[in-house]
């Protein structure tokens, strides 16, 4: 449905979680992350008691709607925070926060995000897709991650596991190359 | 009910305004003003701002790190900037144009964190058209003055280039820190209210930059002061314009917060006050903004910005506007 028609249904109920989120979901289709960022936040707050999928969702989403503006880490990892901390026993919000330390180079704190995250693994889906393939990504972030901090028999413990898993062509790529890699350094 | 859902369901029509991610990084459209020229052109100053409006209303239960209200801005890069794109419109309110208002020969270095003329008003007069904005980036703290951005327009190439800029000082002495939402009276060329409530209509040489005031008018006090919004067109025999009023206030950590609602005031053909509406908003969230308005074939186009961080025009069918109208004369008596 095209952005107008959404936000008139959202003008006849300007504060149901759903329909801001669908008018969020829209404005991020056509990268407009600001604007989704405004109804993504309003999802959350109008949300918190009644929509506990889309509030989670939406904090993940905003924070890669930041992402994406670029600079703003702080904010990014404040909405990420927020996530976890509202259902901390889903693993998406563990996954993201890992992935974004693996991108500071933070690898302390990206290894024991993704241990938690391995630790809260609730399987429901979520509304959106968050980039989350499945408790397989911890693994990997928990792998990359053994490797910086040290434990280089762990890390190579888990991408040989990774590496006899089905995974999806991006992480298989990425398996193999680290696993290449790092057998050649290990040695 | 808020003015989108009253104005839909009378029959208007809401047309989001938004241009190409390329040019914007996906961060702020706001505060769009809209205008119709002496030759049925529907032209929108759109404003894109390098930040992301972060506002937690409800409960406020996900703020930001820096409170429920925040102006998200590079980390490295604490300035809030401001360009604005002309746009023009078609008569479904679908764009069909946009450029970016090339300042290049006009601009200087700026000297403090607030950069770019910001909500600007269109307008046109004696055939010249201008953004006439508040701009704070000439002196190191913050100093605002309005300002005449006279514009050209290459209606072939749809290319739009600022080619002169003239600061306007302030009504003797001149000594205020912050000139904005001086709302142009489009049907006196270089007029102004610069204050509504009570009227005050200045003049402001569009060479010179000089203002002189030209009278304050008495009026009954508002509930709230009531700030300029969009500009003031006629509306059959009377002056209308939509006003703007801010709740400005601190949580218990002393971060700020706002909330902001519109009315529509109404002048007679003398520039008095005869009627102001009951407080409305257009969708119900806590930071909206308008900043234009004009006549179009029997309607009231109205454009407002959400949140900073979106643009839409709505269409205000005729009744609708009758019955606001109707309300702001009930509610002045």
């Amino acid at each position: 449905m095209r952005i107008e028609q959404l936000v008139v249904e959202l003008s006849k109920d300007p504060f149901n979680p759903a329909l801001n989120f669908d008018v969020a979901v829209e404005y991020e289709k056509q990268n407009q992350t600001a604007s989704a960022v405004s109804f993504y936040l309003r999802t959350a707050e109008y949300g918190h008691e009644t929509h506990p999928a889309l509030v989670y969702a939406s904090l993940l989403k905003a924070a890669h709607c930041f992402d994406d503006q670029n600079d703003r880490q702080a904010t990014v990892s404040n909405c990420l925070l927020q996530a976890v901390a509202y259902l901390p026993y889903r693993p998406e919000g563990y996954f993201l926060l890992a992935q974004f330390h693996e991108r500071l180079g933070q690898w302390q704190e990206c290894y024991t995000w993704a241990c938690i995250g391995l630790h809260n693994q609730l399987n429901s889906h979520l509304p959106v897709h968050v980039g989350y393939e499945g408790q397989y990504v911890l693994l990997f972030e928990k792998a990359v991650s053994a490797w910086w901090i040290g434990r280089k028999d762990e890390s190579l413990e888990l991408l040989h596991k990774l590496d006899g898993m089905k995974l999806t062509h991006d992480y298989e790529v990425a398996v193999k190359s680290n696993l290449g890699r790092l057998t050649h350094v290990a040695l | 009910m808020n003015l989108v859902e009253k104005a839909v369901h009378h029959g208007g029509k809401l047309a989001p305004l938004v241009i190409p991610h390329g040019l914007t990084s996906g961060t702020g459209l706001m505060n769009p003003s809209i205008f119709i020229d002496n030759k049925g052109n529907i032209l929108v100053n759109l404003r894109h701002v390098n930040y992301t409006l972060y506002h937690a209303e409800n409960e406020q239960k996900f703020p930001s790190r820096f409170g429920p209200l925040s102006y998200l801005h590079p980390e490295k890069d604490r300035r809030l900037v401001t360009v604005n794109y002309l746009c023009r419109l078609n008569d479904d309110l679908e764009m069909t144009d946009h450029a970016k208002v090339d300042t290049s020969e006009l601009d200087v270095e700026p000297i403090w964190e607030f950069v770019g003329e910001e909500d600007c008003r269109v307008v046109q007069w004696l055939d010249d058209y201008y953004l006439v904005g508040v701009r704070r980036d000439t002196t190191t703290n913050g100093v605002g003055r309005m300002e005449y951005s006279r514009i050209e327009i290459d209606w072939d190439n749809w290319a739009v280039k600022e080619v002169r800029r003239v600061r306007i000082n302030a009504p003797a002495p001149n000594e205020s820190y912050c000139e904005k939402n001086w709302i142009p009276v489009l049907d006196k060329p270089y007029h102004f209210i610069k204050w509504t409530m009570p009227t005050e209509l200045v003049y402001a040489n569009p060479i010179s930059g000089e203002c002189e005031q030209v009278f304050v008018k008495p009026t009954a006090v508002p509930p709230r002061d009531q700030r300029g919004s969009s500009q003031v067109i006629r509306w059959g025999s009377m002056y209308i314009s939509i006003t703007h009023e801010v709740d400005l206030f601190k949580n218990y950590l002393k971060q700020k917060d706002a909330i902001y609602r519109h009315r529509l005031v109404v002048w007679d053909q003398e520039l008095n006050v005869i009627g102001l509406s009951k407080e409305f908003s257009f969708l119900d969230a806590r930071v909206e903004f308008c900043v234009g308005a004009a006549v179009h074939k029997g309607n009231l186009l109205v454009s407002f910005g959400f949140q900073d961080n979106a643009a839409f025009v709505l269409q205000v069918p005729g009744a609708v506007v009758e019955d606001l109208i109707m309300e702001a004369l009930a509610y002045e008596n």
